[in-house]
């Protein structure tokens, strides 16, 4: 039996990543690692707007408080927590997820808000937060945070700061086994669960299944990966700031997702790739006209490939073509 | 007293612009299920229409009858290349008509520079109101706000086209096949939409800098009076832009701007919670 292409394809992107590093310098191999971040948080978005269909304007939020949490810890901000990465990376997901979980029971608990509803107030959360981290001067308001150490290796060496290699392959493993994870929660019974829900949540709910926790559920397990996605991050550029939490970034990876294809995981990591690579490439060279060519694409992708660029090709459940 | 007064009025003005974007909301929503994130920018297209005559030597007034016909063809066309493709998917829409913000806000960008211009005030002077020294183009604008929100519900509840309108709303198919041609109130709802908006923006570049972000600024806003007031409903939105903008002035003359739009989103975030339908379905 041969497999499917999309299979195929799913391997394929799997061994080019493996592979890199044996054809990258040291800086593209660390700009690949901060895309591979970027990706990791488009998989969050992913996970409970393809699979759920629950569309939150306010991922960044998680991605911030992970973000922070981090910064704050490794700096030595939280009394009698350390400064260790580990320590920062574990808060970080705890953080964001508590927040996603205060968050999620706003939203869904009692009679729950869907659709534009549930769209409209999490942008405006998002807003919020924004302003709020602004102002908060703890966490250094207007200018963010600065000096987050790089990632850091867990044992005891001359040099204790990660290369870039092995950076990179960290961050690999670490989406990885986070794709791993969402992929097996997508094809299991929760997963068909989360599918009925996106396709009909009053009927569902009919039928006697829990969906309020199971929203919940995954709604948490989206803000626990943001949140690790916005550590990463930190670690990697060294600092954090406002728009990190807001409202801009939150629109972006919509926009990456959806350019992807939002009901494919590994789709979603592939359009962040794709879209990040794409603004680091031409932004320089066409400017303000990239924001513009970016607006159009998502608004061709939206209206004539609602699966997005790469959905059909890595989509693992497709039946096969007879 | 005279506080009172002058905070007053600054949140009747504010209220009933308000009340011109969010009518525009409220009616493409209503008629097609459309949600308009690219309303913010409908709006921001209105003020830079005076922008660009203003450039030429037009007279202010030239701008604020061109922008409502100028923004008025960009919607129809906005409807005729993205927004009919669309139609029926509803969460779609909002990502469609976010391209679509993004887009014009940097073909404005590029046409027009990032910076903020400023328009010469048309009416200047102040006229006194109970020993309120207050801006007289402010009053030009509440003027042109009621007038314009008073018209749309004469249109909408008092003429043969308003009763169209109505039928396609509550029951599309069926108006249809009793003649009335649907594609052709979509069309035309949403250019008159996208009109008033572009109405909003001309009213309002006088007093505020004019910039590419500002569409934002009011978006938002309008956005949580649609959902506060209750989608659907002409009156819902009165009650919404009501709440929302005169929450904003009252807190805005009470703490810091940034710690007022806190408030607001907050107390915006809670009512939407509580009252799914809005306000207006509530206390009806």
């Amino acid at each position: 039996m041969v497999p499917r292409v999309p299979v195929l394809l799913s391997i394929g992107f799997a061994v080019a990543l493996l592979v890199a590093p044996l054809l990258l310098d040291d800086w593209r191999l660390s700009q690949l690692a901060q895309l591979l971040t970027y990706g990791l948080f488009a998989l969050s978005l992913a996970f409970i707007w393809g699979q759920a269909g629950i569309l939150c304007f306010g991922q960044a939020i998680f991605f911030g408080v992970g973000a922070y949490v981090m910064a704050l810890v490794t700096l030595g901000e939280v009394p009698l927590l350390g400064t260790s990465q580990w320590t920062g990376l574990l808060c970080a997901m705890l953080g964001a997820g508590v927040v996603a979980l205060a968050l999620g029971l706003f939203l869904f608990g009692g009679r729950g808000l869907t659709g534009a509803h549930l769209a409209i107030v999490t942008l405006c959360a998002s807003v919020v937060v924004e302003i709020a981290a602004r102002r908060w001067d703890f966490i250094g308001g207007f200018n963010g945070l600065l000096g987050v150490p790089p990632l850091m290796a867990p044992w005891e060496r001359d040099d204790p700061y990660l290369s870039s290699i092995e950076t990179y392959f960290l961050i690999l493993v670490i989406v990885g086994l986070v794709y791993g994870v969402l992929l097996w929660l997508s094809r299991s019974p929760f997963g068909t669960l989360l599918a009925a829900i996106r396709s009909n949540e009053d009927r569902t709910r009919f039928l006697g299944f829990e969906v309020t926790t199971a929203k919940l559920f995954a709604f948490t397990l989206s803000g626990v990966i943001a949140g690790l996605a916005g550590a990463l991050f930190t670690a990697q550029f060294g600092f954090v700031s406002p728009p990190l939490v807001g409202f801009a970034l939150s629109t972006e990876v919509l926009i990456w997702v959806a350019v992807g294809g939002r009901e494919v995981l590994l789709a979603a990591v592939a359009g962040a790739m794709l879209v990040r690579w794409g603004e680091n490439l031409l932004s320089d060279r066409l400017g303000q006209y990239w924001l513009l060519a970016m607006g159009l694409l998502f608004i061709l992708v939206v209206v004539v490939a609602p699966r997005g660029l790469f959905g059909r090709l890595l989509d693992l459940s497709a039946r096969r073509r007879s | 007293m005279d506080l009172f007064l002058s905070i007053g009025l600054d949140a009747v003005s504010y209220v009933l612009t308000l009340l011109l974007v969010t009518l525009g909301l409220v009616i493409i929503y209503g008629m097609m299920n459309v949600i308009n994130m690219a309303h913010g920018e409908l709006f921001l297209l209105g003020a830079y229409t005076v922008v660009a005559l203003q450039a030429v030597g037009a007279p202010f007034w030239v701008g604020f009858v061109a922008a409502p016909l100028v923004v008025g063809i960009c919607g129809l066309l906005i409807e005729q290349i993205v927004i009919r493709h669309v139609y029926g998917r509803s969460i779609d829409t909002i990502l469609a008509t976010w391209g679509l913000s993004i887009a014009i806000k940097q073909v404005i960008i590029i046409l027009f520079g990032p910076a903020a211009i400023s328009i010469a005030n048309p009416v200047p002077g102040s006229v006194s109101i109970a020993g309120v020294d207050y801006p007289a183009y402010r009053l030009v604008i509440m003027a042109v706000a009621a007038l314009l929100a008073v018209a749309t519900y004469l249109v909408v509840y008092r003429t043969s086209i308003g009763l169209q309108i109505r039928a396609v709303i509550s029951n599309r198919g069926m108006a249809g096949s009793l003649g009335v041609n649907t594609r052709l109130m979509d069309r035309a709802t949403f250019a008159v939409g996208a009109a008033l908006a572009g109405i909003a923006g001309a009213v309002m570049a006088p007093i505020m800098s004019v910039d590419p972000q500002m569409g934002v600024g009011f978006l938002i806003p309008a956005f949580l009076a649609v959902l506060v007031g209750g989608l659907n409903s002409l009156l819902g939105a009165v009650v919404g832009a009501s709440t929302i903008g005169g929450a904003t002035s009252i807190l805005s003359s009470v703490m810091a701007q940034a710690s007022a739009q806190i408030g607001v989103f907050l107390l915006a975030i809670l009512i939407i919670r509580l009252f799914p339908q809005g306000l207006w379905k509530e206390t009806r």
